[in-house]
């Protein structure tokens, strides 16, 4: 079976095919590759790590069970992300509509954040705290589009598949969140309102 | 944007101070996130990301979650064997019922007693004819009057009188009334009402066999029969004397 042995770098097409196929080591692959962007993606909405990593869980094994159904000229990133995105708001409904809102969760800013820097750049470093605070008062989906944007690091093009809207509305809304947070900011940070 | 703009807008820009300092606060914020986007990925490295992937490739490939055909449900017979239990049940409560209703049934219990009889005095039951009687004869006075009294009033400037279409089918159906009321009034032993009832009668019968349009002698003749005989005015006491014997 070691001969079947993938590599992280092997085409994503050729990891499925052979996941498909019963492969338990390209699938592996699949799930080492992508699992902190679908972590970070369910973390933006569920904000509280240890549920976090059940929607992941959850997400590759929705994504086997789909494996048939993949589209080769589809973007797989952003179908992966979109199946976790649709399972994080699942989550989100069972889950949280009975506590209520999610003050229970963590922050991002919470997470262990072993490599930050505080002393490096105390100016950015309170910048950063404080737009986590507020990233919480954005709308669901301008938080989804800016945390997308700026933290998984994807393109416009990319979080309209995932959101399944168009990239002008992505656009649009990641300027509406830049914008809500800038106002919000103005007067903690002495920018202009 | 074209290129064109783009030069157009930066070249705003290196000389509006306001737009500057709004695209540098906009490009600090940016950086920030940016930033706060690779501190979150370092942050990762805090979770064993290895051990994780391991667990969640275990927990697909041991659950099994490859679509798979669902077993064929299994069709539940009504006279299956698992449900002979049930079905047994059933039969036992209907028989256990059935007896029960015939127990029940053969003990009267359910059975409606007889209605008690109604008895009433033959003076009871005399009254409530007359009073029947009474009611209905008032009922009659009042309708003639009315006729009698438009019959009365009529009497336009030439001379000519007429009978209105209503007062004509009153009249009729008063005549008829009276044919229904004449055994009650014998067995009610009024016989002052049945006299002054005849009267009407009688005048009723003479109108009923006069045309619609009355010449003025026959109006006159009818009108000098009510005031003879006083037939309104008998009318009034007759009611009033009807109303104030009220059982």
């Amino acid at each position: 079976m070691e001969d079947n042995r993938t590599t992280p770098n092997e085409d994503i097409s050729t990891l499925l095919k052979k996941a498909g196929e019963g492969d338990r080591h390209a699938f592996k692959d699949i799930v080492s590759l992508h699992q902190q962007k679908v972590f970070l993606l369910a973390y933006s909405i569920l904000r509280n790590r240890e549920d976090a990593l059940d929607v992941v869980q959850e997400t590759f094994m929705r994504l086997y069970q789909k494996l048939d159904t993949y589209e080769k000229d589809r973007n797989f990133q952003a179908w992966l992300l979109q199946i976790a995105k649709n399972l994080s708001i699942d989550y989100y409904r069972k889950h949280y509509s009975r506590r209520r809102g999610m003050e229970t969760g963590k922050s991002i800013e919470e997470l262990p954040l072993a490599a930050e820097d505080h002393a490096s750049n105390p100016e950015s470093s309170e910048l950063r705290h404080v737009i986590s605070r507020n990233l919480e008062r954005l709308g669901e989906r301008q938080r989804l589009i800016f945390v997308m944007k700026h933290f998984n690091g994807l393109e416009y093009r990319e979080i309209a598949q995932v959101l399944g809207i168009s990239v002008g509305t992505v656009k649009s809304l990641h300027f509406k969140a830049v914008r809500n947070l800038k106002h919000w900011l103005s007067p903690q940070l002495g920018m202009q309102p | 944007m074209s290129e064109r703009d783009r030069e157009n807008i930066r070249r705003h820009i290196e000389t509006c101070p306001a737009c500057a300092a709004e695209v540098r606060d906009l490009e600090r914020l940016l950086e920030s996130a940016d930033s706060m986007g690779q501190n979150m990925k370092a942050a990762l490295a805090g979770i064993d990301w290895d051990a994780q992937a391991e667990k969640i490739v275990s927990a697909v490939w041991n659950e099994k979650v490859r679509p798979q055909v669902e077993p064929r449900r299994e069709r539940v017979w009504l006279f299956g064997p698992r449900l002979k239990p049930v079905l047994a049940g059933l039969l036992l409560g209907i028989m256990v019922g059935a007896a029960a209703m015939f127990i029940t049934y053969r003990s009267g219990v359910l059975e409606k007693a007889p209605a008690e009889a109604f008895f009433a005095s033959n003076e009871f039951l005399g009254r409530i004819d007359q009073e029947i009687a009474r009611r209905e004869i008032l009922d009659y006075l009042e309708k003639n009057q009315y006729v009698l009294l438009e019959l009365a009033q009529t009497q336009t400037e030439s001379g000519d009188c007429r009978l209105t279409e209503a007062a004509a089918r009153e009249t009729r159906e008063l005549l008829g009334k009276k044919r229904y009321l004449n055994p009650q009034l014998e067995k009610a032993r009024m016989s002052k009402a049945k006299a002054i009832c005849d009267q009407i009668e009688l005048l009723f019968y003479e109108l009923a066999q006069v045309s619609e349009n009355l010449t003025p002698a026959q109006c006159r003749g009818i009108q000098n029969m009510i005031e003879e005989k006083n037939i309104l005015l008998k009318i009034k006491l007759l009611k009033k004397e009807l109303q104030e014997s009220e059982v």
